[in-house]
């Protein structure tokens, strides 16, 4: 398993990455200049980002980079400007929030964009997989927070009835929203999310309302989440951390528990790394600087440049050490990089051909280990000679003996006839003898 | 001279020739001496496998003689194989290739290197020889085997290794197709897997004749189910021969194109014809050549078959087997699975239930039909085992399917009555739960939850429950153990006990279905209530959390009073039973477990029963118990422990909190209370953790199970200060770890002492800050607390001290003041 830390900035530059453990600068990936929340690694594969255009342009566009090349590899350009970009966690599926509000799916393997749908009044800000990957979260400018079924989403028979897209929708922030994040309580999980209107909300998927309502000093830019509950990081405008207790009560909600550490310039972008517990921010000085929250000290600093950083991404990565073959066959599977997303969703019988694609597993490549099998059988025969002397031999014996009486009576018959004919004749013969 | 060596122990490695030797010349035959008893045959290998007897000691170990010795007894012994394997009396031939095989797996590398080349060659002349009897052409098929897996694990040969193996396909496939013996179709079938996943180079030019041989197998259906299973288990391996992702969609689109072909002669006049043509059409798009049939040209669709309906639903049942296993196994390239024809072949099959089409009627005779029907359970049930693997084989990609998927299952389930085919069903929704998620469970809850109820009624199986019922009562009446003991230990209740047992046994003896499809259910429900347990507090939840404390009380009662008679009875459904008592335990502590907005209704139910239970003779019973009754323990004590791994903020950064309440103005001092808190007294804490909450809960209770005037009128009825500190600390809902909202003491109860703890609560918070802020200046390691939480809970542990002689009415509240105390 290999962690890096991945970071990328809203001026053009270079995408910086850095291995966590040793502190080593790995490859950089470029040019790339990329709205918040416009970076993420596509599973395992490779990387992907939205790119910062000029107003002029018409459209936006995506780029992918494969993990051992420096130069963008799959250029897309979607219909309008996508700012919020994020991959499943088996980087199956593409989703990416365009300035007007629309959400867009694309299957990753074929390109395909498989919905559209509008999601918000303006420009989505942030997008978030649940941990299962079955529910989306949307945050937008516009103040609203949304939860989306994938599945509801592509099921045109609700859709035509009129139902509403979304499974909730919470519109208690009064501007637009900065980060998302949600924990590991599965159906029951809380949402949290940050605002530039300087506070934090948490919201329970299950009770589908807002729970509580946390107020910081200062407009909160983005958002990591300590995985064993209760705490959150929130990386502010005024260039603290904080910390935040969801569990706290209070009839007031400010919640502002201390902050990790001053800096210079704002924390744009958290990220917490849960092999080894790590905090990673990102500042707009252009460092990135990893945490350690328990003692609350800085333990690595990279830096990227003097542009501000405003992306940052842990990346996992499966090293299978194995044999040469193995590794070459993993560069040949790494070049492997997936068409373009496509700009429109297809209409009619070409929608679905029905195909899916599967990615094998990285360790798919070890080798196989098949076992014994001799001891076991003669085991197996042994009693399958034992069997043939016990029962089937008996039913055998027992045919044989029956059918042998038969042919005995068989043959006691013919010869009773023979001697039946043997007398007629003999009879006859007398009969003609004394004529 | 040898006779009187003496060794140290068991141990000793000069044991080792010497029992080989014996071995040798007491029970493996030889030239002259004839085998009389196969028996010994099997404790001559396991006395090899537990003494290592083959693996000869290195040479360079301490005592040269000794290896020699040791290599010499290893010597004799191969020869002598050898010489069996070369002898003409079948018997020991055969003697001779088995133990050959255990000799490659025992026997050292450097032996096994040396040699290997001439094992092979006189293995192999026994099945290149059609006069070799058939149980020798076995072992030799298994013994090769067992030698290739053991060449395959050295890296160093692998060139040879491929060449050898190269050289067993040919006479192995002639023999598949010459000979009728299963038992040597099995053998040959495990040699074939073995070349092919460890040595697919072998195959390259002769893939294209195996692939023909397997698939006429398949196709003649002119064996048991099980051996057609093993041929579809290979014709599924074969793909891995190229291993490119071209001959995986190529074996997948003959075999889908050949299931189609079946079924439209066998739904002939059951369906619309165009179906089956569409199907055809999408499996060959037009452009494209379709590919030679399954099995090569003249593979087999001869036409005598086409009237046996059971031949036809053999074949496409084993071919469906043979996709599926395609699906799950795993490939080194990327696969592309044609999801949608999938999806529409198995919609295909359980849209036919054997009806007629009106339109069709007189096109179909009566017997037709008939056997039509007679088949068709078979036919879904393989349906049904596709769906299930494709789902499992595509996970979240199931995306764009799920939908459709879950529509069809849906409406299959209310149409079907058969057991058999609804346990598959549940299997499906299982799997659908595991590999979607909570966005399926909001789709799937109603249906597994309808269902589940249905087939979960104890009306259903009447034996079985009325004995239950009859405990149950009995049990319901008064929960106490002492009670069941009594009751089992009487000489009146045996009586009874064994009445149950036989009633019990009864309806699972002519019907062995139902349990099963029970024990389906139960785990369908049980994945509901993980993956999605808090979406249905508003409508299904009190609805299965019921059903399942009925299941799991009426499974255990039955049988926990009469073990005994059922170890008498060496009868197989005792395991159904377990298996059905661990399901509904299983499912029964999920329901207390999985999320929920109120306090679980049945929690003290469950643990009564767990404890029961743990106290069981079954271990498995027993262990899941003893870990039930671990997961409740924290129910029944909430934790909200001080994080580990939470920052000491007032040690390091004190201004923040300054800053905070400065920016901000906050009129609330108490605040600072809860920053800093004394990290040692551990215990302190604990209670203080688990205390506070209650307050808060019995707030959230009232406001949940009371109308809202209700709830004010009680409030105003009670002291003031209750009012007023509970309002005040808690305007919004409650947000704090599930388990510590459970925490609540039941309603009515504590309306007094809830009264007095809150009126000293409103004045305690001052001393409270006192003694925190002794606690930061001595402590060295402060461990942060969460706020108003803490505070409140500290004030409230001293209130709770002083008013320690108070007694409150509630039995379990004061159990938890006199622990605390005693802890404190």
């Amino acid at each position: 398993m290999e962690i890096s830390v991945i970071a990328s900035s809203s001026v053009e530059s270079e995408i910086g990455s850095w291995d966590l453990k040793t502190g080593n600068k790995l490859l950089q990936f470029k040019p790339c200049a990329s709205p918040a929340h416009g970076l993420t690694a596509v599973g395992e594969k490779f990387l992907a980002a939205s790119q910062l255009r000029k107003e002029s342009a018409s459209s936006g566009s995506i780029f992918y980079w494969s993990w051992n090349k420096p130069q963008v590899e799959v250029k897309s350009f979607p219909v309008e400007s996508i700012k919020a970009l994020t991959a499943n966690n088996e980087g199956t599926y593409l989703v990416g929030g365009g300035t007007s509000g629309d959400i867009y799916l694309w299957e990753v393997a074929t390109g395909k964009l498989l919905k559209k749908w509008h999601g918000h009044y303006r420009s989505v800000t942030c997008l978030v997989f649940s941990g299962d990957d079955s529910l989306l979260v949307s945050g937008s400018q516009d103040g609203t927070v949304r939860v989306w079924s994938l599945i509801r989403l592509f099921d045109d028979f609700q859709r035509q009835h009129g139902n509403t897209l979304y499974e909730h929708n919470f519109n208690e922030h009064t501007m637009s929203i900065t980060d998302i994040v949600i924990d590991y309580g599965g159906s029951n999980a809380l949402i949290i999310s940050s605002s530039e209107d300087r506070t934090c909300k948490v919201w329970s998927l299950s009770k589908e309302k807002l729970l509580k309502n946390i107020i910081f000093p200062s407009a909160i830019n983005s958002l990591a989440l300590d995985p064993c509950g209760s705490v959150f990081y929130a990386g502010a405008r005024d260039s603290k951390i904080y910390i935040g207790a969801i569990n706290a009560t209070s009839e007031y909600g400010t919640q502002v528990l201390g902050s990790v550490s001053e800096q210079s310039k704002a924390v744009t972008c958290l990220a917490y790394c849960a092999d080894g517990n790590l905090l990673i921010s990102g500042s707009e000085s252009g460092m990135v600087c990893v945490w350690d929250p328990k003692s609350r000290r800085p333990v690595r600093t990279f830096n990227l440049g003097k542009n501000p950083v405003n992306n940052i991404q842990v990346v996992r990565k499966t090293i299978v050490a194995n044999s040469n073959k193995a590794q070459s066959s993993w560069k040949r599977r790494g070049s492997l990089i997936p068409p373009p997303l496509e700009k429109y969703e297809r209409s009619g019988e070409d929608t679905m051909d029905g195909i899916v694609t599967i990615e094998p597993l990285p360790y798919s490549d070890v080798p196989v280990y098949n076992s014994f099998l001799s001891a076991d059988l003669i085991d197996e025969q042994v009693k399958e000679l034992q069997q043939q002397g016990s029962a089937a031999t008996e039913i055998e014996m027992e045919r044989l003996k029956l059918e042998y009486k038969r042919s005995l009576q068989m043959n006691d018959q013919w010869q009773k006839n023979y001697e039946n004919l043997l007398q007629v004749v003999m009879e006859e013969e007398q009969i003609g003898g004394s004529n | 001279m040898a006779s009187f060596e003496r060794f140290e122990d068991m141990y000793d490695s000069r044991l080792k020739p010497k029992i080989l030797r014996n071995l040798l010349s007491e029970y493996v035959p030889n030239e002259k001496q004839p085998l009389t008893n196969f028996l010994v045959l099997s404790k001559v290998v396991s006395t090899i496998s537990t003494h290592k007897l083959l693996s000869e000691s290195p040479p360079a170990s301490v005592d040269q003689n000794h290896h020699a010795k040791s290599n010499s007894a290893v010597d004799d012994w191969v020869n002598r194989l050898l010489a069996l394997v070369s002898s003409d009396m079948p018997d020991k031939c055969w003697v001779g290739i088995c133990l050959m095989g255990v000799t490659c797996q025992e026997c050292s590398l450097d032996r096994f290197i040396s040699s290997y080349s001439v094992w092979f060659n006189s293995l192999l002349s026994h099945l290149k020889n059609p006069a070799s009897s058939r149980i020798v052409q076995v072992a030799s098929c298994t013994s090769i085997s067992d030698l290739l897996t053991r060449l395959s694990r050295f890296s160093n040969t692998k060139k040879d290794a491929v060449s050898h193996a190269a050289k067993v396909i040919l006479p192995i496939i002639k023999l598949l197709e010459e000979d009728s013996s299963e038992a040597l179709w099995e053998g040959i079938v495990h040699l074939l897997s073995t070349v092919v996943i460890l040595f697919p180079a072998a195959f390259h030019s002769n893939y294209d004749k195996v692939e023909a041989a397997i698939a006429s197998k398949i196709l003649s259906a002119k064996t048991s189910s099980n051996m057609l299973k093993k041929f579809a288990h290979l014709l599924a391996l074969l793909p891995k021969v190229k291993g490119t992702e071209e001959s995986w969609s190529l074996m997948m689109q003959k075999l889908l194109i050949s299931i189609n072909i079946h079924l439209n002669n066998f739904f002939q006049g059951l369906e619309e014809e165009t179906k089956g043509t569409k199907a055809i059409q999408r499996l060959t798009p037009p452009g494209k050549d379709s590919p030679l049939p399954l099995g090569g040209q003249n593979g087999g669709l001869d036409d005598a078959a086409w009237n046996s309906e059971q031949l036809i639903v053999s074949r496409v049942s084993t071919l469906m087997l043979c996709s599926s296993t395609m699906l799950t196994s795993s490939y080194k390239s990327k696969i592309n699975i044609p999801v949608g024809s999938i999806l529409s072949l198995v919609e295909r099959v359980l849209a036919v239930n054997g009806s007629l089409p009106r339109a069709m009627s007189p096109f179909m005779t009566g017997i037709q039909q008939e056997l039509v029907c007679a088949e068709l359970p078979t036919l879904h049930s393989s349906a049904l085992e596709l769906l299930r693997t494709t789902i499992k084989s595509i996970r979240s990609q199931l995306l764009p399917y799920a939908a459709s998927v879950v529509r069809l299952v849906s409406s299959y389930f209310k149409k079907c009555s058969l057991p058999e085919l609804r346990i598959k069903l549940y299997s499906i929704t299982t799997t659908l739960l595991k590999s979607m998620g909570i966005g399926m469970a909001m789709q799937l809850a109603q249906e597994v939850v309808t269902n589940a109820s249905a087939d979960l009624d104890p009306r259903s199986v009447e034996g079985f429950d009325a004995v239950s019922s009859k405990n149950m009562s009995l049990t319901n009446g008064a929960v106490l153990q002492a009670c069941s003991k009594k009751r089992k230990h009487s000489t009146n209740s045996g009586v009874e006990a064994e009445n149950s047992a036989f009633e019990v046994g009864v309806p699972h003896n002519h019907s062995s279905s139902p349990i099963t499809l029970k024990i389906a259910s139960l785990e369908a429900l049980e994945t509901l209530l993980t993956i999605g347990g808090a979406l249905g507090s508003d409508s299904w939840r009190e609805r299965v959390d019921n059903l399942l404390m009925t299941t799991a009380t009426s499974a255990c009662e039955g049988r926990w009073a009469n073990t005994e008679t059922y170890h008498c009875l060496p009868n197989k459904s005792t395991t159904d039973l377990d298996e059905f008592q661990l399901a509904a335990l299983r499912a029964f502590l999920a329901s207390l477990v999985s999320p929920s907005r109120v306090r679980p209704a049945f929690l003290a139910e469950g643990l009564e029963l767990f404890r029961t239970g743990k106290l069981q003779a079954g271990m498995k019973v027993a262990g899941f118990c003893a870990q039930a009754l671990m997961s409740l323990e924290v129910v029944i004590h909430p934790r909200a422990l001080p994080l580990d791994g939470l920052p000491s903020l007032g040690n390091l950064f004190p201004e923040s909190n300054s800053l905070a309440s400065q920016k901000h103005n906050t009129p609330n001092p108490n605040k600072l209370n809860g920053i800093a808190h004394d990290g040692d007294d551990l215990c302190n804490k604990w209670l203080a953790n688990a205390d506070v909450p209650s307050n808060n809960a019995i707030q959230r209770t009232l406001e949940t199970t009371l109308p809202f005037q209700e709830t004010k009128r009680l409030k105003v009825g009670n002291d003031l200060a209750t009012v007023t500190s509970l309002g005040v600390q808690d305007p919004t809902d409650m947000v704090a770890s599930e388990n510590v909202q459970q925490a609540d003491v039941p309603v009515q109860v504590p309306e007094g002492s809830l009264g007095q703890i809150s009126d000293k609560d409103a004045t305690a918070p001052q001393d409270g800050y006192v003694e925190v802020v002794s606690g930061t200046q001595e402590g060295e390691d402060y461990v942060v607390k969460d706020s108003l939480m803490e505070e409140a809970s500290i004030g409230k542990r001293e209130s709770l001290d002083e008013s320690d002689d108070d007694s409150i009415p509630s039995l379990k509240d004061d159990d938890f003041l006199s622990d605390s105390d005693a802890e404190s």
